[in-house]
Parts: structure tokens; C-alpha cells; sequence
């Protein structure tokens, strides 16, 4: 009897929890209806109003003095709440979990810095959600973001081909330096490539992984310099390769034989061009990102500019779907104007 | 005293979400955070579960976060770039997960390597073979392989019920199954065990195998939930798991805890994150708290040892 | 520096170690401590260096009593030690290791060469030229370790000297030059209290003989007007208590071991009967828990062959053991025998952790069956195993062992360490055990203990058995003969 009571008892747990199951959506990318562009509106803008970014690695000096001093100037000039969130270490699904864990309470709207492809799923957990949310820096290609706003990768590795082709007068070996594997570098590397490789004097090397590392970017371009005598130039694709590539290329007395390009234009870099060990910089304008990607969620909310009666039900996004920002040149020439 | 730590825990755990359930009303006390908080402290808690039973004998494995990360970028490369069915797939970044426990047992016990140095060296190696396999990431996986870690029972995403379910296994066969309880004595004084006629040296073996199968799970459920295999998943998991350990009372001489006492640390764990998000605290201030809150619970239970 | 010690009195627990002991030690005197094991001589030791405090009488220095707080406060008293365990460090050299403090030159860093000359002069001094200051002590052999704790222990400039056992892991010749060191020594007016067993030895280095029995003082003899005979009657002349000559012992042979070797013990062959309680005497260091080990297959023999009721077995781990049977009561309670963060239950069911679920009820009730049977004092079979008394944690460790059903128990120094009255306990339980059918092969280091128990004594020496006695038969000088040389 009792044995009989406790089958049935749970075949009909059974019962419910399989009535009970719901099945991941089928597609990511694809299944743009009517309900999933839905967002949540407002007409008055209160001081509660909460925006908030959440990124990576969130003490990385490059993030706190471009990305993040922008974003709080802009909430402040706002007059409404900015919120940082985010591991500190660079850790992907530390950052998912903030993300997921914020999603319920409803902010007004998400900054996402677009660290890695594998936050598709979550940044579509807020599209659904109905929260305005912008993409930053690099583009995630499974989200359903509202906007994206950043450089064009490939541009910047395509203008420091194009330096590196003029100041080598097309001849010589040249190699590249980066993360290996990540969708942003290797678009810069294949633009440097594109360049490059139409000058038939000009070698290339290779492609050199240094893990956004300046020891490990120095060793490697030690290395190099041992491995090739007669190398020319070397271009950089992460913060750190820059500064890695300059401390090698001094210490084995090369400064000014050896060429460097690379990217990013924070102070230390800008002194390594005043100096002549790094000959050109392609900058980002990182406070654009966060700047106009808040301004963008915050003119969803507010409906700043509407194409119909009611944008969020009619199924527009108000807002622009992508905002490439351009890059900013450096060189020996412009350099003082930007040293602080 | 590991009693103790249970009902502390639960206390602590309690008073937590009622203060801050007064303190954030609309957000706190609601589903949707609650199974998020859930759904976060999953991946640990399965984890856990194998820590708890390693450290119960008295040794601990720190290869478990790169063995996630592993697991996961296995399964996804098979499919990804092999067209493999999603069930091949699991079966083997399960098998290689168990592989890999079983190497560290027994490079552990028969070849007499500190447990400490080979599970960290494990760490870098499996760490550089997930990298291999996974590089910058992997998505788009089959369907069937994202419904596993993403299908919804009641409400709760699947990762919850298969913590749920492998801390009820687990507390069912430590308290009712001879073979896990001798884990018990292998931590309390391995020479007696020894003498009692448990074969230590077996069991331990036995008991990195079982921890990298866990591990393994963990891998594939994570990447099945993210629908993605990345690169850095599993990082500083060890760690955190290893606090969720002893915060749920085991001891780093072994022979203490239970493994309800490792969901309970890990729910703890993911309780205080979820604060910290809430109340909008920045991401280091995390990991300061956390190591506050270690060296407090350790340290009054060595208070109140000593007054006994 | 003139030693002495007046009305020194020490208990552990219910043990009394020392009983009113007073002792007088010349200035520049070699003086021998004897005793069986137990006497003593250890508690005397620890007393000395600081390591414990008596609960009464005084130590006096040239006269003036003196309070040893701890090792240090010894040494700066001019008392050194020199342990039978090493406390050398492998990794550096003979004068690193002499002086844990060298001489330094500025910002901390040592001064090799004074160091070296230093070393140099200490060994010079003691005629030891088998190795150089720079030696690393990982290469040296056993004895020129003692040498080095010899000269380390000489490098505080002790007046008074403590030698533990110093010959118990040299040969002959290594002996030979330790003894022309502590020659020198005297020489230099150093006292030394030398600890030993060996009988030759106090006869060749010691110019009087002090002896301990039970922890009280017996007599201080000169050696040269002494023999070893009188020695001994000293160490054992106890009034013997009334033997228990009932016996169960049968002609059933249940259990043999032939020819076993292993590391320890070399060639051991017996035989154990139906009801038999069979004494395995020595010293220290004999290889007596080593056999023991062997037979449960702990540390698996060598070779030979052990027999159970006439067929073969071979226990390579001691779940084998178990299985065939045999149960092994180890030695050190604390360390090897018992889970103490566990419960009596715990404890009592750890060593049937095969073959069957793991029911905590069950074990309660059974191991509450035994507690009754066994007189365990505890609250109840959840008290942890830590809260009970040495001789309660030994009837759990025996109830664990009875549960296993064995036909062969072996027990190793089952009661040492444990008052008079759980020694009895311990003892009826035994008899009994036998008379139920049982066989038991009880170590014990322990003379009365011995027999008291056994129905015959084997005895070994140095890994070797050197013969089995009748108990109806044998005397303790018989005994002591045999184990010592």
C-alpha cells in the first residue's frame, strides 16, 4: 500500500516536472518578431534612473580612465545613477553571472563591454527582458543588441599597414603581435595583411601571441630580434604589445631600426613616440564608446527621437544599429598635442 | 563541531536574506532572484561536492577549475569542428575529465607525489589543453546539446536540479555506503585506517577519479548553459571552491564535513555575491569580503576550540 | 658541575612515572642509567632538559636548586642533550648544522670562514677527522650523525651531557669511537649521564651504574666491583605477583609462521595453538611490531610462508588480514590505533568498512552491546573517541577487533600507557578471550606483563628470535638474558 502510494506519488511529480519544463528558445540570432523588440520606455527621467556597465577585468587602468571616467561624467551631467559592475580579474563567465544576476532588477539600461562571443545569450536575456542594451568595443555576433558602438578593427590594422608599407619604402620582414584567436585582432591582423602583402619586398614573420603581456610582448620580441637581425617592423594590436616591443627594441640598442606601430595612445605609449622608439599610433576613442552608447540607451528610454506612435511596440529601435568611431593617428609630428 | 557548522551556516545564511530582504524589497526576496542565485552557485556547488569528499580524506585537488574549463571546450571542439552527435561528445569530455582524476590519483598514490604539486601542475596542463581545444571560445552548439544545460523544470534552469540531485546522491552515500564513509576514517588518522583494513592508498585514487568526473559534469553543464565553450571558464574556481569547502566545515586535515555542509558553503558564497551585485559593489570588493569572511568563520571556530 | 636530584616525583594522568627519586652525579663522571622500559628513564631525561617539570623536588646545581623552565633555560644551565631521535637537517652541512647560530659578518651574512675554523677546532677536539666542516650531513652514515648531534650538543659548552641510547643504531667499531670521544670528554670534566641497555657497554664506559625499577630508585653501584648479573637482579627484582596458571592452551596448532623474513626481523618460525596465549619479549627496537606488521600484512614480509589452520595465506594488505581472520591491536594508541575526532561507534565499526552498506544504528546498538559487555565508561557510544581515558580507548580499539570475529588476535602493547585497574580489565578480557577458543600472540615489553599472561615467552633480539620459553619454566633474568646481550 504504501509502496503503491509513494510510485504514484511520483510518477505525478514526474508528471508536473515534465509539464512543467521549458525549452531553451531554438535560435539565438535569427527570430526577430514583434515581442522580442519590445523595450521598456519612460516619459520622465528620475535621479533613480539606473544605468549600468558591466564589463571585465573592471580595474584595467585602460578601462577605468577611458571607458568608465566617461560613463560616470555623462551620468553626472545626466543627472542619473551610472553602476560599474563586473570581476576583476578577466574572467567571461564571472562576468555572465553579474550580467544575469542584474537582468531582474530592470535598470534602465545595459552597457555591455563585448568581451567575448560567449555573451550572446545573456545580452539576448535583457533584449527580451526589454531593457535598452548597447554593445561596446568589440561586436557580438549571435546578440540581439540594440547597437553596437566601436573601432573598426580591421581600419586600424589597415592604417598601420599602410604606415608600416610608407616609413619601410615597401621592403623589409615585418611580424605582428596580439591576442591570438580574438574576433577584433585578428580583423586587425588580416587589415594589416591586406596592406602588406600587396608589396611583394615585404616578409611577414608571423603572427605572435603575447597575452596582453608586457614581459611576455618584451620576451618574445627579444626573441625575434635574435631570430631575425634584420628585422624591420613589428606591429602591435593590444595595450601591451607596445610598450613590450619598445622595451626589447631599446635594450638591444635597435631603437629607430627596427619600426614599430601599434595601437592605444595612453601616456605611456605617447612618451614612447616622443622618444622615437614607437614611430606611429592608431588610438581608440574609447570615451566615445560609453559616452554615446549611454547617450543611445538613454534616448531608447526616453524616446528622444520616435519614428512612429510607439517605437517599442511598432517594433523600431530608435537608435542607430551601429557606430563605428573612427581611430586617431599619432606620430611624432601631433604628438605634444595630446601628452597631458 | 561539524554539526556546528551546518546549523551556523543555515542561521547565517537565513538572517543574511532576511535583513536583506528588508533592505531590498522589490529585488531580493523575488523568484527570478533567487533562481538566478541558484542557477550561479550550481556550476560550485557540483564542484564542491567532489572537494568536500577530497578533503574530507585530507587532500584537496586544484586542477578541478581547469578540468571544467576543459570539459566544456572538449565537448564543444568534438561538435564544433567534428560534427560529433552531442552525446558522443559528452561521453567523452566525461571520459577525459576521469582521465585526468585518474592520472592525478595516481601519480598521487603510486608514484607518491605531493597531492598539493601534482594537482597544480595538473592545473597548468589541462589549463594549456583546453586552450588548445577551445582557443577564443566556441559557440553554436546543436540544439539538443544547449537544452541540456538550459531547459527549464519548474521554473528553475537544469544546472539547479542536477546540483540538487547530486548533493542528495552524494549525502546518501556518505552517510549509508561503507566505501565513502572509510573516507571519513582515511582523514581522521590514515595509519589507523590503514591498520583497519581500508586501502588508502585505493580510495584516494577512487576519490580524485570521482572529483574529476564532478569536475566534468560541472565542464559540460557550464558550457551547455552558456551555450559556449570559453576560454576562461573555470578560473580561480579552485580556490572558491575550496573556501565554499571549509566555510561548509571541512578542515584542511580531513577526517570533518559534510557534503550538505559544501552546498550550504557555496550557497553562502553565492548569497554574499548576490548582495554585492545588488547593493552595487565593485567586483574587488568581492573577493576582499569573501577572505574576510573565511578567516572569521575559521578563526572563531579556532576561538571557541580553544575555550573548550 | 656537580648534579644532583632530590625526592623527584612525576605522574601521568593515573601513571606514576617517578616515584621519590634522588640521584647524585659527579663532576667529570661517565654515570649510567638503567632501567627496563618504563622504569623512567625518560621522564628523568625530560625533567632534566626543561621539557617537563616534576610535581615535586628540587634539582640542584653545585648545591643551589634550580628550576629548568624549558630546552633553552637547560642549555644555558650548561645541560645538554643529545636524543635518540636526530635533529640534524639533511640539506646542510656538519658546521651549519653544529651551529644553527653562526657567526656573521655585516647585514647578516654568515661568516664561512669563522665558522669553519669554529667547526674545525670542536672535531679536532673530539679526535673525530672522519669528515670536514663542509661535509653535507645527507652523505654521512647513522654513526657520523650521532657525532655530529654529539658535537653539537658540545658546541654550547655543556658541563653536563645527556646521551639517550647512543649506540642504538651503530656498529661496533662506530661504538669504539664514540666511547674515545666521551673519554675525551671526561677529561674535560664533563659529566655525562648516559642512558643504555646494553650491559657490556655500562661495564666498558661507565664509572658507576644508577638503576630505575617502576619509577623508584634502586641502587647505585661502581661498575668495576659490580656484575652484570647484579645489575639486572636490580632492573627486575620485583616481588612477583601471583601468577595465574590457569590455561587454555590446547594442542591444536591454528596458526604457524615459518621462516618469515622482512625488513626488522630475519627467519622468525612459531607456532601458535588453540587457546594459547603466546608472549613475544625484547627490547625496543627488536623487530617484534615489525613482525607483527608482517603477519597482518601492513608491511607485507619478504618472504616465508604463514599458515592458518594448515593452509597458506598471504596477507598483502591488512584487509586480507582481516578476512583470513587475524586482528592487530597496534602498538601506539594515539597514533595508529584510534580515530579520535570519531565516535566510540565510529571507532568501533572502522574496521568493517567492506562489503555492506553503512547503517549508523546498527553500529550504535552493536557497539553499545560491547561497551556493556567490556565496561566502557563513556556517556554513550556517540562520545568522541578524544573524551575517553587511555584504557577505555584500548577496550574500544579491542571491542572494534573482537566484532571482526578473528581466530588470531595479536596485541601489541596492549596496556601501556594505561592505569592499574583498566590493566586488569584488560588482562580478564584476554583469559577470557582464550578460554572462548581464541589465540593471541601478545608483545609486550613489559616483563610482568608477560607472565603473568603468556603461557610460553618467545624472545627476540635484534630482529632474530632467540628462543621460546616454557613460562613454567623461565625466570625474568632468563628472559632479560636472552634479549639483552
Amino acid at each position: 500500500m504504501m509502496n503503491s502510494i509513494k510510485a504514484l506519488l511520483f510518477y505525478l511529480f514526474l508528471i508536473a516536472g515534465l509539464s512543467a519544463c521549458e525549452a531553451p528558445p531554438r535560435t539565438d540570432g535569427a527570430n526577430k518578431n514583434l515581442e522580442s523588440t519590445r523595450f521598456i520606455t519612460s516619459d520622465s527621467v528620475s535621479p533613480d534612473e539606473e544605468y549600468v556597465m558591466i564589463t571585465t577585468a573592471i580595474n584595467m587602468p585602460l578601462y577605468v580612465n577611458h571607458d568608465q571616467a566617461a560613463f560616470k561624467k555623462w551620468a553626472t551631467k545626466m543627472g542619473v545613477k551610472a553602476s560599474i559592475l563586473g570581476p576583476s580579474e578577466w574572467d567571461i563567465p564571472a562576468q555572465i553571472a553579474t550580467f544575469e544576476q542584474v537582468i531582474p532588477q530592470k535598470p534602465a539600461g545595459f552597457l555591455i563591454n563585448g568581451t567575448d562571443p560567449g555573451i550572446a545569450q545573456v545580452i539576448n536575456k535583457a533584449v527580451d527582458a526589454g531593457i535598452p542594451t548597447v554593445v561596446y568595443d568589440s561586436d557580438i555576433p549571435g546578440g540581439r543588441q540594440h547597437s553596437f558602438i566601436g573601432s573598426d578593427w580591421y581600419e586600424m590594422g589597415r592604417l598601420q599597414g599602410e604606415r608600416m608599407v610608407k616609413i619601410l619604402n615597401g621592403k623589409g620582414k615585418v611580424a605582428v603581435m596580439g591576442i591570438l584567436g580574438m574576433t577584433n585582432m585578428e580583423a586587425g591582423f588580416k587589415g594589416f595583411l591586406d596592406v602588406t602583402q600587396k608589396y611583394p619586398a615585404m616578409e611577414f614573420i608571423g603572427k605572435y601571441d603575447d597575452k596582453a603581456n608586457v614581459e611576455l610582448a618584451a620576451k618574445i620580441m627579444a626573441d625575434l630580434i635574435v631570430a631575425n637581425p634584420d628585422l624591420a617592423g613589428v606591429a602591435g594590436f593590444d595595450i601591451n604589445s607596445g610598450p613590450g616591443i619598445a622595451l626589447s627594441v631599446k635594450e638591444a640598442n635597435k631603437k629607430g631600426k627596427i619600426k614599430i606601430t601599434t595601437v592605444d595612445a595612453e601616456p605611456e605609449h605617447l612618451q614612447l613616440v616622443k622618444d622615437g622608439v614607437i614611430d606611429y599610433l592608431v588610438g581608440q576613442k574609447r570615451e566615445l564608446f560609453t559616452q554615446m552608447g549611454a547617450q543611445m540607451l538613454f534616448d531608447m528610454r526616453h524616446k528622444t527621437i520616435a519614428f512612429s506612435k510607439n517605437d517599442a511596440k511598432a517594433g523600431v529601435v530608435p537608435i542607430p544599429k551601429k557606430i563605428i568611431t573612427g581611430s586617431i593617428e599619432i606620430d611624432k609630428s601631433n604628438v605634444d598635442l595630446f601628452i597631458k | 563541531m561539524i554539526r556546528d557548522r551546518i546549523v551556523t551556516l543555515s542561521a547565517t545564511i537565513l538572517l543574511l536574506c532576511i535583513v536583506m530582504s528588508f533592505l531590498y524589497p522589490s529585488q531580493f526576496p523575488t523568484v527570478e532572484n533567487f533562481s538566478q542565485i541558484m542557477l550561479n552557485l550550481s556550476i560550485d556547488t557540483i564542484v564542491a561536492v567532489g572537494m568536500m569528499l577530497l578533503m574530507i580524506s585530507g587532500v584537496f585537488d586544484l586542477s578541478v577549475g581547469s578540468i571544467v574549463a576543459f570539459s566544456g571546450g572538449l565537448a564543444g571542439y568534438l561538435m564544433y569542428y567534428h560534427d560529433v552527435n552531442f552525446l558522443v561528445a559528452i561521453a567523452a569530455a566525461l571520459s577525459g575529465s576521469l582521465l585526468i582524476g585518474f592520472i592525478n590519483g595516481f601519480l598521487i598514490t603510486k608514484i607518491g607525489i605531493n597531492p598539493m604539486i601534482q594537482t597544480l601542475a595538473m592545473m597548468g596542463v589541462v589549463r594549456g589543453f583546453a586552450l588548445m581545444l577551445s582557443g577564443a571560445g566556441i559557440q553554436n552548439f546543436p540544439y539538443e546539446y544547449n537544452y541540456i544545460g538550459q531547459v527549464k523544470i519548474l521554473g528553475l534552469q537544469s544546472p539547479v536540479w542536477y546540483m540538487f540531485a547530486i548533493v542528495l546522491i552524494f549525502s546518501y552515500l556518505f552517510k549509508n555506503i561503507a566505501f565513502f564513509r572509510r573516507y571519513y576514517f582515511i582523514g581522521s588518522n590514515e595509519k589507523a585506517a590503514h591498520l583497519s583494513g581500508i586501502e588508502v592508498e585505493k580510495m584516494k585514487l577512487w576519490g580524485f577519479v570521482i572529483v574529476g568526473l564532478l569536475a566534468g559534469i560541472a565542464g559540460v553543464l557550464l558550457s551547455s548553459r552558456l551555450g559556449a565553450a570559453l576560454s576562461t571558464s573555470g578560473k580561480g574556481l579552485e580556490l572558491r571552491v575550496i573556501t565554499a569547502v571549509i566555510l561548509g566545515g571541512a578542515s584542511l586535515s580531513g577526517g570533518q564535513g559534510k557534503i550538505f555542509g559544501a552546498f550550504l558553503g557555496a550557497a553562502f558564497m553565492g548569497i554574499v555575491g548576490n548582495i554585492l551585485i545588488l547593493s552595487r559593489v565593485s567586483g574587488y570588493w568581492q573577493e576582499i569580503i569573501l577572505g574576510i569572511i573565511l578567516i572569521l568563520a575559521v578563526g572563531i571556530d579556532q576561538l571557541i576550540q580553544k575555550k573548550k | 658541575m656537580k648534579l644532583g636530584l632530590k625526592n623527584i616525583a612525576k605522574s601521568f594522568e593515573v601513571v606514576k612515572a617517578l616515584h621519590d627519586v634522588s640521584l647524585e652525579f659527579h663532576e667529570g663522571e661517565v654515570h649510567a642509567i638503567c632501567g627496563e622500559n618504563g622504569a623512567g628513564k625518560s621522564t628523568l631525561m625530560n625533567i632534566l632538559t626543561g621539557n617537563i617539570q616534576p610535581d615535586a623536588g628540587d634539582i640542584l646545581l653545585d648545591n643551589r636548586k634550580v628550576i629548568i623552565q624549558n630546552n633553552q633555560h637547560a642549555r644555558s644551565l650548561s645541560i645538554n642533550i643529545v636524543y635518540q631521535e636526530r635533529s640534524l637537517t639533511d640539506g646542510l652541512s656538519v658546521a651549519e648544522n653544529i651551529f644553527p647560530l653562526p657567526p656573521t659578518k655585516s647585514i647578516g651574512r654568515i661568516n664561512f670562514v669563522q665558522l669553519h675554523e669554529q667547526t674545525n677546532a670542536l672535531l679536532q677536539q673530539l679526535e673525530i677527522r672522519e669528515f670536514s666542516p663542509e661535509t653535507m650531513v645527507a652523505t654521512l652514515s647513522p654513526a657520523q650523525k650521532t657525532l655530529v648531534e654529539i658535537a653539537k650538543a658540545l658546541a654550547t659548552n655543556p658541563a653536563i651531557l645527556l646521551l639517550d641510547e647512543p649506540t642504538a643504531s651503530l656498529t661496533d667499531k662506530e661504538t669504539t669511537i664514540l666511547f674515545s670521544v666521551i673519554r675525551t670528554l671526561k677529561q674535560r670534566r664533563v659529566t655525562v649521564l648516559y642512558i643504555s641497555h646494553r650491559m657490556a657497554e655500562i661495564k666498558l664506559i661507565a664509572d658507576r651504574v644508577s638503576v630505575l625499577k617502576d619509577g623508584k630508585y634502586q641502587d647505585t653501584l661502581l661498575t668495576n666491583s659490580c656484575t652484570t648479573e647484579d645489575i639486572i637482579r636490580l632492573m627486575v627484582g620485583r616481588d612477583l605477583q601471583q601468577v595465574d596458571v590457569t590455561t587454555y592452551a590446547t594442542d591444536e596448532v591454528v596458526f604457524s609462521v615459518k621462516n618469515l623474513c622482512g625488513k626488522g626481523f630475519n627467519d622468525i618460525s612459531f607456532d601458535l595453538k588453540k587457546g594459547e596465549i603466546l608472549g613475544l619479549g625484547g627490547l625496543v627496537g627488536a623487530g617484534r611490531t615489525e613482525l607483527a606488521m608482517a603477519i597482518f600484512g601492513a608491511i607485507p614480509a619478504d618472504s616465508g610462508t604463514i599458515l592458518k589452520n594448515g593452509q597458506r595465506i598471504n596477507n598483502k594488505h591488512p584487509k586480507q588480514a582481516i578476512a583470513n581472520g587475524i586482528a592487530y591491536l597496534p602498538e601506539e594508541r594515539k597514533t595508529l590505533g584510534v580515530f579520535l575526532q570519531k565516535s566510540i561507534a565510529e571507532n568501533f565499526v572502522s574496521a568493517q568498512l567492506y562489503g555492506k552498506g553503512y547503517s549508523e544504528k546498527l553500529n550504535s546498538q552493536k557497539a553499545g552491546q560491547y561497551s556493556k559487555t567490556l565496561n566502557i565508561r563513556s556517556t554513550s557510544v556517540q562520545q568522541l573517541m578524544s573524551k575517553l581515558s587511555g584504557g577505555n580507548q584500548q577496550k574500544v580499539v579491542l571491542a572494534k577487533w573482537l566484532n571482526t570475529q578473528p581466530d588470531v588476535l595479536i596485541v601489541d602493547e596492549p596496556t601501556h600507557g594505561i592505569d592499574i585497574g583498566a590493566k586488569r580489565e584488560i588482562y580478564k578480557i584476554l583469559k577470557q578471550l582464550t578460554a572462548d577458543g581464541k589465540s593471541i600472540l601478545l608483545i609486550s615489553s613489559e616483563m610482568e606483563e608477560l607472565l603473568l599472561l603468556s603461557d610460553r615467552i618467545a624472545v627476540m633480539r635484534e630482529g632474530k628470535l632467540k628462543g621460546i620459553l616454557n613460562k613454567m619454566e623461565t625466570s625474568e633474568n632468563e628472559i632479560i638474558k636472552l634479549a639483552a646481550h
